[in-house]
């Protein structure tokens, strides 16, 4: 396993995301509410580019005819076909057990200290700003 | 030659030996790109009607569908070249305008949108766009009135990109019926395909292909399928096909899986009602590889791959499926990866030979 800098925190805020391209693969990014997650940015329908769809919430199962609005800002919906992901597990919501998107680990490397994993390449960093660290 | 133009003419040779997509939408970057071919009245009056009811609620195109420095899904050609030419391989992307002319109760005014685009098309997709030739075209006609729908096919028939004649699939009338004949015969005497495309169910002066209008989306686009099929059973008992032994009709974005039921249930009732349309001289499926060619979008995918693989034998796939992508559509089927592994002689049959064939894309 290799690890990544990804960015400073500060770049993505709560609700932002960041793709980034690491070993081959695009992967996007994303700060849910002040959580860091990383997903494979390849729809597993039809490969689209699942990381640049639109971040909402969805409505959840619910009765016929009543509306229960739930997860606002964690689910990502692909930008083809509109399947929903939520970010923070990768699980789909139509087949949560069987359709997922691939994640990956994450870490934040915070106030300056070295990262732990030797290999993740030198990235300066302030006091109130870590750095977000990916682990593929 | 030139450097330019032999590389322009090494593309068209690569491209030619590529994917042929059979729905491609070619996208007005505003309604007054039309409104500019449209003379008055119409010129005030048109303000890019679409369908008012039943869009899409999440998205009705690719998002990812936005030209790089902005504007309106799917109206720069060179990104759609990126998106979808370069990227999968398309040798030739036949062009659908979605003008949705046919939900109008004005025929002049129908006919008027119908002949804008048309020029619109000619000028730019089909004309200044078109440096490498991968794109083909398709007459709109609004089918409100008939007889300017044929003056609209004589105007382009000799277009050296136009390849077919498009109508909607949304109507006030079974395509199988006598009104319609006009256009049958145009399509017939100049050997133009004649394309049929959903969208306008239920708009307009059109019926729903349900009893009664959906609720949601979700439904009426489902349903939108039950158009072409109750279309095709009207087309093949009516005897179309018989007296226009010409005609080649192709269904996009209908789906394929529909196809093996309904011509096995046709055919059990024609061996018992034949007498009541005796000019339907053979079991109605019989017609079919002469007269009927199916997009494979939206693709129905079984669970199970080898359920797909006994449906494509089922609805005869190697005779009568083009491969259609519906591009920048939000149901855009991805030519990489709609489709299990197929074997070869069937996938060539889908992704190119039976398009460069009805289409004489090879010259």
């Amino acid at each position: 396993m290799t690890a990544y800098v990804v960015g400073r925190t500060s770049e993505i805020p709560p609700g932002g995301r960041k793709l980034v391209e690491v070993g081959g693969r695009s992967i996007g990014v994303f700060n849910i509410e002040g959580t860091f997650h990383a997903l494979r940015n390849a729809c597993p329908h039809q490969g689209a580019p699942l990381c640049l769809g639109s971040i909402q919430g969805t409505a959840e199962e619910s009765r016929p005819g009543e509306y229960r609005w739930g997860r606002e800002g964690r689910i990502l919906r692909c930008p083809w076909h509109g399947w929903e992901f939520d970010i923070t597990t990768g699980r789909s919501v139509f087949n949560p057990h069987r359709t997922r998107v691939r994640q990956y680990r994450l870490t934040v490397e915070s106030r300056g200290e070295s990262p732990q994993d030797p290999t993740v390449e030198t990235y300066e960093v302030t006091v109130d700003d870590g750095v977000v660290v990916l682990h593929v | 030659m030139d450097v330019q133009e032999a590389r322009e003419s090494r593309l068209t040779v690569e491209r030619r030996s590529g994917i042929v997509d059979v729905d491609v939408h070619p996208v007005p970057r505003s309604a007054d790109e039309i409104r500019a071919y449209l003379p008055m009245p119409w010129r005030d009056r048109y303000q890019g009607e679409r369908r008012s009811f039943f869009n899409n609620p999440v998205h009705g195109s690719r998002l990812d569908s936005v030209p790089p420095g902005g504007g309106v899904k799917g109206s720069d050609p060179d990104f759609l070249r990126e998106q979808l030419i370069d990227s999968y391989g398309v040798a030739y992307a036949i062009l659908i305008s979605r003008t949705f002319c046919n939900i109008h109760p004005d025929p002049d005014y129908a006919a008027a949108i119908a002949a804008a685009f048309n020029e619109w098309l000619a000028e730019t997709w089909l004309g200044d766009y078109n440096h490498d030739g991968a794109f083909k075209g398709s007459i709109t006609v609004a089918q409100q009135d008939p007889l300017r729908a044929v003056a609209e096919i004589e105007r382009w028939a000799e277009h050296p990109h136009m390849v077919q004649v498009t109508m909607d699939s949304g109507a006030r009338a079974p395509f199988g019926q006598r009104l319609y004949y006009p256009i049958y015969e145009a399509c017939e005497r100049h050997g133009l395909p004649l394309s049929i495309h959903p969208g306008t169910e239920g708009m307009g002066i059109n019926h729903q292909p349900t009893p009664g209008y959906p609720t949601h989306y979700i439904e009426w686009h489902c349903s939108m399928s039950l158009s072409f099929q109750a279309h095709l059973v009207s087309l093949l008992t009516e005897g179309v096909f018989e007296r226009f032994p010409g005609l080649r009709i192709v269904l996009v974005e209908c789906g394929v899986a529909w196809l093996a039921p309904l011509m096995w249930r046709l055919d059990a009732y024609w061996k018992a009602l034949r007498s009541e349309i005796p000019w339907v001289r053979k079991p109605p499926s019989e017609y079919l590889r002469d007269h009927l060619r199916l997009g494979t979008q939206p693709l129905e995918r079984p669970d199970e791959d080898r359920h797909f693989l006994a449906l494509m034998e089922m609805v005869d796939a190697e005779h009568l499926l083009m491969f259609s992508s519906d591009y920048p559509h939000w149901d855009f089927d991805s030519p990489a990866r709609a489709f299990p592994k197929l074997p070869d002689a069937l996938r060539d049959a889908i992704f190119g030979g039976n398009a460069r064939a009805l289409y004489e894309l090879d010259g």
